[in-house]
């Protein structure tokens, strides 16, 4: 009976291709657009997850997300050394400086200084040059992205397109010079402000004037620590606020979702998508076993049995639901690979396969319920009417 | 010859009646009828005699509201309705008058649907389906879709299908009345040299008088009774 | 047309590449690497300290007593030197005029000695020849008396240019201390650290910002401590410590406590920036340890570890900090 299910959705070109379409279209959405969502709110704690290393971020107990810097104490990096089970404490600068283009222009960069000596918190991606550089004076690693864009050098010839910031290159930073020592790549960060990497020193030298000037301490733990048990005890003993990795991202992508419209636009596309899709292809399911109804008479008069009927719907439903969902998912795949060298933020997690693969579900079980009560509840009497 | 003996279906006082909106409109008003194996029996009237309600009973499709109808001994009726589908699907052949081919499939493929619904193997049924067209005439065109059929030729499939499990009992539904008066000819004559044998009773509703002299006895039925059923020998 | 399986096939290509692009835009980012390992504490229980080296006789910045021009430097940076010598000289050309003008005041006073003894041997002979004579009316009263006070009026004269050659000695020896003044000499043996002056400059007996010599005995380096006020309470002389070379963590070495210093200061920056920044205070404690386990420089900065019982496990009595006190 499976074959004559199939054969009997595939024999209607027009509608099995509507129904496709409509959960391909559903699918897509629902894919591509928290995809994007998902992509522009990783951006706001990329900063973080670029930097693997430390197992906890120490701060200000009244930061709220990793933009929002409130500077500590130079010693309280040695308070937080001194507590038990921290392997290391490391310095770290961010702050927004102001960087002077050589045609005169200004840029706002985001400045992170490293420890001078571990130069712990660097790029993860070096392409040019190496960490290590940053040792020679004045030196800084610019992002690849500032690079190309933002911090490129205007052209020789006159309106050309402006050239790339290279190693060897000088750039001002708060009027003090600094040399382009290396290139890295980071993942975008949510203002897309180009990073400078530098040593805290410098990074302090380079930053205006401030009675305070440490940003974070990242701390590493012992091997075997209880981390939650060490962020606790590093908070009890400095007064700081501590928090593992996992928990200084929630608390920014939290801060983003409560204070920015974007889950809210996001949400409505997605429910928007949600809505049509499941309108499309439910009513062409509909419409479907509709017209199919006096065959499905015929089978049940020949003495089909009302469970294997709903098990041939159910087998239509299952097939479009899973074709449709395979095509959105790779149009998003492929929207995704065609957009993965623009600014367009797009992130895929597993997650968002789960998750649109239960709102094409629920779109078909939707369309099959539908149908299966209408053709239970068919007399197979009418098939003797002409 | 006539194996007036075994009853293939055996009515008694069949009353059925439709609820239109508070209106009851007697269908069936009691009907006595007794079909025979290898016998093709045909019923007649206007339209809206109730012939179309008395094969559905017979069939199991309709439930009668009094009055037994027994086919092979047994009222679908006191079954539980897993046992009437069964019953149905093994025993019962159908022609339709709109023919009823499921469009999506060729014609081998829909004449072994009643094979498949009773459960054998898509390879063997198709198989048979297609020894089955070849005794209908139409074994080149098994692998035609209905829309490329003409009318006879869908019917000759349709008979093909009600065949195909060799079911004891033949339904149809005003086989002739879509076709010419050759074609319905042609389809006639099928049914009476393929598919009837002793071993079967065939039983068509139609009230197309050029073809009652194919049957066996004739049914004449009007306003829910059958007035009388006369032997095709006797001519009316 | 479109055979059968096209859609499913599609589909199915569709849910593999958006399986790969799954996986592959979800490769966890590569860690970036330490570029030196950072020291860590072998203690399980310790405060962590910024020290600085510097030397056993702590840091000398030399000064000078008198302002004035440089106008020899005698000793090079690093340079060996003995308590006494000679580091720098200062214009004494002014000096040394004096000095000619003192000496000529001292020959001058003592020729006026001469002058004087000679006049009082004058008058006392013209005293013994009057006085000679026994008939007192050959002699007028009055001549007696004019050539005694004569004579009592030489003597005084003869004190008064002996004490003018005193004084003039006196001014003579001052001149020439103001003179040896102008060299500085070495106040301990030890080594010349930095030299921050050059002939010609101007050297200032003010204490200025920078020193214009800094000398230490760099026979035994000392590491000089910062522990913040607020660990300051878990500090124990017993503990023990270990200095980390920051940049390799390979070199390390034990310390022992010297002393601490008892005066809790305000923080200097031990940790790069030349300015006053914080306004927090730190106790300094002072180490030494042997020079031969790490190639350490003076002034150069260490990461130190000292042994401290847990901020949470010490004075069972009192509350613990963040816990009794804040909840109730």
């Amino acid at each position: 009976m499976n074959h004559i299910a199939l054969k009997m959705l595939m024999g209607d070109r027009g509608k099995y291709l509507g129904i496709i379409m409509g959960l391909t279209f559903a699918s897509l959405i629902m894919t591509q657009q928290p995809a994007i969502f998902v992509g522009l709110m990783s951006r706001s704690f990329s900063f973080i997850s670029d930097l693997g290393l430390p197992d906890i971020w120490v701060m200000d107990p009244k930061v709220q997300f990793i933009d929002d810097v409130k500077p500590l104490q130079d010693t309280k990096l040695y308070r937080v050394r001194g507590v038990a089970g921290v392997k290391w404490a490391m310095p770290l600068y961010k702050g927004l400086l102001k960087a002077r283009m050589a045609d005169g222009t200004f840029q706002t960069c985001n400045v992170i200084g490293l420890d001078d000596a571990t130069l712990i918190g660097g790029p993860p991606v070096m392409l040019e040059g190496k960490l290590e550089d940053l040792r020679r004076s004045d030196g800084v690693i610019v992002d690849i992205d500032g690079a190309i864009d933002k911090l490129a050098k205007p052209s020789k010839i006159k309106g050309g397109k402006p050239e790339p910031l290279k190693i060897g290159d000088t750039l001002e930073l708060n009027d003090k010079r600094a040399i382009v020592v290396g290139i890295a790549k980071t993942t975008k960060t949510f203002q897309s402000q180009p990073v400078i990497y530098t040593t805290y020193s410098r990074a302090v030298r380079f930053a205006p004037r401030e009675r305070k000037m440490l940003s974070f301490v990242l701390v590493k733990a012992m091997p075997g620590e209880n981390i939650p048990l060490l962020t606790r005890r590093i908070t009890e003993s400095t007064g700081l606020a501590a928090y593992t990795q996992q928990e200084f991202k929630d608390l920014t992508w939290g801060y983003f979702m409560k204070n920015t419209g974007i889950p809210i636009n996001f949400g409505i596309s997605v429910t928007l998508g949600f809505i049509v899709g499941a309108a499309i292809a439910g009513q062409t399911f509909y419409n479907f076993t509709l017209e199919n109804l006096r065959q499905f008479g015929v089978l049940k008069a020949m003495g089909t049995s009302n469970w294997t009927l709903l098990r041939m719907i159910l087998l239509q439903a299952i097939l479009v639901g899973l074709i449709g969902y395979g095509l959105g998912v790779g149009l998003t795949a492929l929207f995704g690979y065609a957009m993965r060298n623009t600014i367009m933020a797009f992130k895929f997690p597993w997650q968002l396969l789960v998750f649109s693969g239960f709102g094409v579900t629920l779109i078909c079980v939707f369309a099959a319920l539908i149908s299966i009560r209408k053709v239970i509840k068919l007399e197979p009497a009418i098939v003797f009417k002409g | 010859m006539n194996g007036q003996s075994t009853a293939a279906v055996r009515c008694k006082s069949v009353v059925k009646t439709y609820d239109t909106g508070g209106d009851k409109v007697v269908a069936l008003g009691g009907i006595d009828l007794e079909i025979h194996m290898g016998e093709l029996m045909m019923l007649v009237g206007p339209s809206g005699c109730g012939k179309t309600t008395l094969i559905s009973v017979i069939a199991g499709i309709l439930d009668q509201d009094s009055g037994s109808c027994e086919v092979f001994g047994e009222d679908m009726l006191h079954m539980r309705s897993n046992q009437k589908l069964k019953f149905r699907a093994r025993n019962i052949g159908f022609v339709f008058q709109a023919y009823n081919l499921l469009p999506s499939l060729n014609a081998v493929e829909n004449v072994s649907v009643p094979l498949i619904i009773n459960g054998v193997k898509r390879q063997t049924a198709e198989y048979r389906a297609a020894k089955v067209l070849e005794q209908v005439g139409l074994g080149a065109r098994g692998k035609s879709l209905p829309s490329q059929l003409s009318g006879g030729q869908q019917q000759r499939v349709a008979i093909a299908r009600a065949l195909v499990h060799d079911p004891k009992l033949i339904v149809c539904d005003e086989p002739t009345s879509a076709l010419d008066h050759e074609t319905g000819h042609t389809v006639m004559e099928l049914l009476k040299d393929v598919a009837l044998h002793d071993d079967r009773a065939l039983v068509i509703v139609t009230h197309d008088s050029r073809i009652f002299g194919f049957a066996d006895r004739i049914a004449r039925m009007d306003d829910g009774h059958i007035d009388k059923v006369v032997d095709s020998s006797d001519k009316l | 047309m479109l055979p059968k399986y096209t859609l499913p096939a599609l589909a199915a290509l569709g849910f593999a590449f958006g399986v790969f692009s799954v996986i592959r835009g979800n490769q966890p980012i590569p860690i970036a690497q330490p570029v030196a390992e950072p020291a860590n504490s072998p203690f399980p229980s310790f405060i962590a300290g910024a020290g600085i080296v510097e030397a056993k006789s702590q840091n000398i910045s030399v000064g000078t007593p008198l302002s004035g021009i440089i106008q020899q430097v005698t000793v090079k940076v690093g340079d060996k030197i003995k308590a006494g010598d000679i580091l720098f000289r200062i214009d004494d050309r002014e000096a040394l005029a004096e000095l000619g003008v003192r000496k000529a005041n001292l020959a001058k006073a003592k020729a006026a000695v001469g002058e004087a003894e000679a006049s009082v041997n004058d008058t006392r002979n013209m005293l013994e020849l009057i006085e000679a004579v026994t008939d007192r009316r050959a002699i007028s009263k009055e001549d007696l008396d004019r050539r005694r006070n004569a004579h009592t009026i030489a003597k005084a004269r003869l004190e008064s240019a002996r004490a003018q050659v005193l004084q003039n000695e006196a001014e003579l020896a001052a001149t020439q201390t103001t003179l040896d003044r102008l060299v500085v000499h070495a106040p301990v043996a030890g080594e010349v650290l930095q030299v921050n002056i050059r002939p010609g400059e101007f050297a200032p007996a003010s204490a200025g910002n920078t020193p214009l010599m800094v000398l230490g005995n760099l026979d035994q380096l000392h590491i000089r401590v910062d522990i913040d006020e607020n660990d300051a309470w878990r500090f124990r002389k017993e503990g023990r410590a270990v200095a980390y070379l920051r940049g390799n963590r390979n070199f390390k070495t034990d310390l022992k406590l010297v002393w601490v210093e008892p005066y809790v200061i305000p923080k200097r920056s031990l940790t790069g920036d030349s300015t006053e920044r914080v306004d927090t205070r730190v106790l300094q404690a002072l180490y030494s340890f042997d020079r031969a386990s790490m190639p350490a420089y003076v002034g150069q900065q260490m990461d130190v570890f000292i042994e401290a019982p847990d901020a949470s496990a010490t004075l069972p009595s009192m509350p613990k900090p963040g816990t009794a006190e804040t909840r109730s």
